[in-house]
């Protein structure tokens, strides 16, 4: 009876003790799940939510082919595998849910090789998402680098490098399970082997491979890898004639550097990425201390993530605007790049004006929309305190292109190429150029490696059908207007300077055409420069070819503004058929004007108080904005 | 057993190196479009094997045939990429012979069998060696800009130079204007601009970095050609200018607003003035191969407004027409005659630049273009042959296409003429060889082989300004960039 009892009593006990034990597990994991849960959805808010756009864009001025000239090139230098691999994973950012969605899995997977490899107690496997977090914030934060960066790869290259890197380590600490003392004399032959043997694969991240390995394990291994890290890059890279020679040892590492400035604030992240894992190691050395302890740690660290990723993020409404901006006019879509237009707040940038303005001029509303949108313009944006960007340095040849200059879209294309890699987007641009210039064999070369790519092969096949037939291209909403734009365009012989939008407008608004769109342009421009010979030639121009048929609304709103207000003498109106609302408005504009001078208001205060009534017309632009504003 | 498992796995190698033909086909009664264009050429004996493809079709077979050797090639999609060591074999034994090459090629599960076509092999070989310049088709950047070197006789590549081994920035480096004296590498040099700029220069072998810019001088020394013997190289000085078209597609103009002609005695470091009249632009000097003349062209520019004036040039630039002058040369004063007109391009309203001359000193090889100096932007330029004899151009046309030709040079042996050509697309520029008869008669032009027949196709870079070499550069690229980040001699004036 006695040993009944007892029996029961026992059992009763180690059901007890199990249940805590049960808790004890599954309240870590609980946690852990809740902040992997939350993990995922910062990662799907900063990625998807917030920079589809972002990353669709570093997407497109990414590369990737199958060819073997492109491995070739990839794997010439440290990283090579990285950066194949990197490219061709970044292409998935085509549909940026699936690139986003590619990006998290390869996150999670590197977490759980992290976590397989090192034992990390659950309780404190939140540590583990420290450099995941890290490279969270090294794809949102880059604003206007990206139209800089050199990385066709960037998007996964360090996502890549650090699984990689991990998946390294993982037979070292789990398939070798020796005592302490035997590990540490194989890690004496493994971080030299591992460095020497991957180190063109996977360059910088070859080394960290070698180092997490090292630092856990003896101070001899910490000393061979010193050594390791000086002579593998200096002896493997010796040959080599595309490196500086203080480049090898950080040969992969992100740097921000433009000339001779130098961003450190954007390499953080990648010091974290490189530095983190090296603690990993020694995790499950911090033990199951008190669970509050453990759990209240990862609270912060959630929050941290949180708190870092939304202060990386690049929040520029401008930047993104002229990123969709970008592709709609890419795409031909010019009702949503006048709503993107319509839909922006403050002041804009050049580069908006600019794709606005080939949308209204592909919808034959330049000369009578143009002024119903925004065109107080911010100077060139400046980012990491001094690097200008101008519209040179963004999508001018996309919109050279569309204004027909398809000889400086390719200048301007091919710079690019030189100073940043070829990209998909450059290979279209390239291939209309050439496609408009008559230069089929050109565009037949970039088609044939836009054919070799993943997801650019549809629209290569879409244009192999325009080089066979040329005159498919007039009637096409890609080519129609800047084919016409480039007929109907002067040759002239000169330069740029960086100046996109000055050149383009000074070259049509002394461009005399017949024919009514592209004059259209041209008087368009002459408007925007505020060039009264030119303009009163355009508007000559446009009277001799439209005979009867009455000015656009804003040339109207012009001419009565130049002739009456700006006293343009020697100027014979009669001949124009002015819509009376025109005239009312033109009357009660300047009405309207005398009345808040004589109120003693000045400029501004004026500019503010006439824009409800009259933001929308040309003279309020004029009057308001008084510097021609251009790129 | 063994030998059987031995015997089937070489079948399957051979099989494979050597496609068997196919058995029922339809002949076409035409020869084969194949890339690159190897149809009727005449090729040099030690030539790498010319690999090509066939567009648009799913399989392709090759057979080379010469007198009772037969060998098939392809198999491997559309690419007939033939053996190393049996290509030389074979054009051992075709020296001053016709090879018969036949193509089928299989579309949808049907084949083919297109007229044999010749390639005629010469008696005589061409330099192994060719150097260029390795660039995208830019225009101000210089990001990524190397010097290299091909083997043509068994596709290996090296790098005499690369502009990544110290440059930074966005500004880069430029490398340009390479060449050998007497096709040696023993004595060689390039200029270095922008970045660490200066003169590489190789003396007998021995490195030195010069800073060719004299005060007198209009510009660093650019142009360039190495006496055939002595330590002399010519120089043309000049401002450059470059500006761009708006429809044409051409696309760029390159002008020079003032130039003049120097010499610079590399053992004494030197430099003595040869031609600075202000109302010509001397340009591209040569040596003829015995070293009594030096060939240049030039063209008469008077400024109107004030001199370099570049808005003035830039509305006239196509009256800018250079013709071909000579010096002669006395080594022991080192002094030159009067300028000696060798070709008036201008009367033709043609534009004549960088003249080569043969080793027999009767032909001089140049680009001729509607006007200016950098033809390979023009689409009507051409390559030119002048014999010297008899006044008159020779017929070139197989040679040339209706894309721009330019930079042409003759190999050591006089029997190849080397050009740079935009004819595979208008855009990037390839080297192309043709063939110079004993009788003076021009071939028709074949680029220069890749082991893999897409790669011109493919390659977003140009190889520009290929200069024959009969050896190798044997200074490493790192002995090149340790020497750039030294300070340059500077020169000194006669």
């Amino acid at each position: 009876m006695g040993t009944n009892v007892r029996k029961i009593l026992k059992k009763e006990e180690n059901k007890k003790i199990r249940k805590a034990g049960n808790r004890k597990v599954a309240t870590p994991l609980a946690f852990l799940i809740l902040f992997i849960l939350s993990f995922l959805v910062l990662c799907w808010y900063f990625l998807y939510v917030r920079n589809a756009d972002t990353m669709f864009f570093m997407q497109d001025r990414g590369w990737w082919n199958s060819t073997s000239i492109f491995f070739h090139d990839c794997t010439r230098v440290p990283g090579g595998w990285l950066a194949w691999a990197g490219s061709y994973l970044t292409q998935y950012f085509y549909y940026p849910i699936v690139g986003t969605l590619m990006l998290i899995a390869l996150w999670f997977v590197t977490f759980v090789v992290a976590k397989l490899s090192f034992k990390v107690p659950t309780e404190w496997s939140f540590l583990l998402f420290v450099p995941i977090a890290a490279l969270l914030c090294s794809e949102i934060q880059l604003g206007y680098w990206v139209y800089i960066l050199k990385d066709i790869d960037y998007v996964f290259y360090h996502s890549l490098g650090l699984f990689a890197a991990l998946l390294l380590s993982l037979p070292f600490w789990r398939v070798l399970p020796f005592c302490e003392k035997v590990q540490g004399w194989i890690a004496l032959a493994w971080v030299p082997l591992v460095a020497a043997v991957f180190y063109y694969p996977l360059g910088v991240y070859a080394l960290l491979a070698a180092a997490i390995v090292a630092l856990r394990t003896s101070w001899k291994s910490i000393v061979l890898l010193l050594l390791t890290i000086w002579l593998v890059p200096l002896l493997e890279t010796s040959g080599t004639t595309l490196m500086r020679p203080d480049q090898p040892w950080m040969y992969g590492f992100r740097k921000f550097e433009l000339d001779d400035l130098r961003d450190y604030s954007l390499e953080i992240p990648f010091y974290i990425v490189l530095a983190a894992p090296l603690f990993f190691p020694f995790i499950k050395r911090l033990g199951s201390k008190k669970l509050w302890q453990s759990q209240s740690i990862m609270v912060v660290v959630a929050a941290l993530m949180w708190f870092c990723a939304y202060s990386r993020d690049f929040k520029d409404y401008n930047f993104h605007a002229e990123l969709r901006m970008q592709r709609g006019v890419e795409e031909c879509r010019w009702n949503d790049v006048l709503n993107e237009a319509a839909r922006v707040k403050g002041p804009v940038t050049r580069e908006m004006v600019m794709f606005r303005d080939i949308a209204l001029i592909n919808r034959g509303e330049l000369c009578s929309k143009r002024y119903l949108y925004n065109n107080e313009s911010i100077p060139p944006v400046t980012v990491s305190d001094s690097i200008h960007f101008r519209i040179a340095d963004q999508a001018a040849d996309l919109i050279y292109y569309n204004y027909g200059e398809t000889i400086f879209g390719i200048r301007r294309a091919i710079e690019r190429c030189m100073h940043y890699g070829y990209s998909y987007y450059t290979m279209r641009m390239l291939t209309q150029c050439a496609l408009v210039n008559g230069e089929k064999e050109n565009a037949r070369k970039y088609l044939r490696l836009l054919d070799k790519t993943t997801f650019q092969r549809k629209w290569a096949e879409k244009m192999e059908r325009f080089v066979d037939d040329e005159t498919l291209l007039t009637t096409d909403e890609h080519f129609r207007m800047p084919l016409k734009l480039y007929n109907e365009g002067s040759e002239l012989v000169g330069v740029d300077d960086k100046f996109v939008e000055l050149t383009i407008m000074k070259k049509w608004m002394y461009n005399l055409t017949n024919d009514p769109e592209a004059q259209e342009v041209a008087l368009g421009c002459a408007m925007i420069m505020r060039d009264k010979n030119c303009f009163w030639s355009q508007v000559q121009q446009f009277y001799n070819i439209n005979p009867g048929k009455y000015f656009p609304i804003h040339v109207q709103e012009a001419m009565l503004f130049g002739v009456y207000e700006l006293g343009m003498e020697g100027v014979n109106l009669s001949f124009v058929k002015f819509d009376q609302r025109v005239v009312d408005r033109y009357k009660a504009f300047t009405e309207r004007l005398r009345q808040y001078s004589s109120q003693g208001l000045n400029e501004k205060q004026i500019g503010s108080a006439l824009r409800p009534e009259f933001g929308d017309t040309y003279m309020w632009d004029y009057y308001v904005l008084r510097a021609v504003q251009t790129n | 057993m063994k030998y059987r498992i031995l015997f089937l796995l070489l079948l399957v190698a051979s099989c494979s190196k050597h496609p068997s033909l196919p058995s029922s086909f339809t002949s076409v009664d035409a020869e084969p479009r194949i890339c690159p264009d190897y149809v009727g050429v005449t090729v040099p004996p030690n030539i790498a094997p010319l690999n090509f493809l066939v567009d648009s079709v799913d399989d392709v077979v090759a057979e080379f045939e010469i007198q009772n050797t037969k060998l098939t090639y392809g198999g491997k999609r559309n690419k007939v990429q033939i053996d190393e060591k049996e290509w030389h074999e074979l054009l051992a034994s075709a020296r001053g012979k016709n090879l018969s090459v036949t193509v089928y090629t299989k579309k949808d599960g049907k084949w083919q069998a297109y007229k044999p076509f010749q390639i005629s092999v010469a008696e005589e070989d061409i330099d192994p060696y060719i150097s260029y310049r390795v660039l995208p088709p830019t225009f101000v950047g210089y990001d990524e800009l190397s010097i290299r070197q091909y083997n043509l006789t068994n596709f290996q590549e090296t790098t005499i130079y690369n502009n990544c081994q110290i440059s930074r920035g966005l500004e880069g480096q430029c490398i340009n204007c390479h060449s050998y004296q007497n096709y040696g590498t023993s004595n060689m040099m390039f200029h270095m601009r922008m970045q660490n700029p200066g003169t590489m220069i190789v003396s007998d072998g021995e490195l030195i970095f010069v800073n060719l810019k004299a005060e007198d001088m209009i510009s660093a020394a650019a142009y360039n050609s190495w006496h055939p013997f002595l330590p002399i190289i010519a120089f043309s000085t000049d401002h450059t200018m470059q500006s761009f078209h708006t429809r044409e597609i051409s696309k760029v103009e390159v002008m020079e607003s003032a130039s003049d002609l120097v010499i610079y005695d590399v053992k004494k470091n030197r430099v003595q003035t040869v031609l600075n009249d202000s109302l010509e632009l001397e340009l591209f000097p040569s040596w003829s191969p015995d070293g009594k003349w030096l060939y240049y062209c030039s063209a008469y520019h008077e400024y109107l407004k004030k001199y370099e004036d570049t808005d003035e040039l830039l509305q006239q630039y196509k009256t800018l027409k250079y013709n071909l002058y000579r010096l002669s040369f006395d080594a022991e004063t080192m002094t030159f005659g009067e300028p000696e007109l060798v070709y008036d391009a201008r009367s033709k309203e043609r534009s004549a630049v960088q003249p080569r001359v043969s080793q027999d000193g009767r032909y001089v090889l140049f680009a001729e273009g509607p006007w200016g100096l950098f033809h390979i932007w023009h689409t009507s330029a051409d390559v030119q042959i002048l014999d010297l004899q008899t006044g008159e151009l020779l017929n070139t046309s197989v040679m040339n296409s209706q894309l721009p030709e330019s930079y042409p040079s003759f190999s050591s042996n006089n029997r190849w003429i080397m050009l740079e050509s935009r004819r595979d697309d208008g855009n990037y520029t390839r080297t192309y060889f043709s063939y110079f008869d004993k009788q003076g008669r021009v071939h028709k032009a074949f680029e220069v082989p890749a082991e893999d027949p897409e790669y011109f196709r493919l390659l977003l870079r140009s190889w520009s300004r290929p200069e024959f070499m009969k050896e190798p550069v044997r200074i490493t690229p790192r002995q090149f960039s340790e020497k750039a980040l030294t300070e340059p001699i500077k020169v000194s004036q006669q």
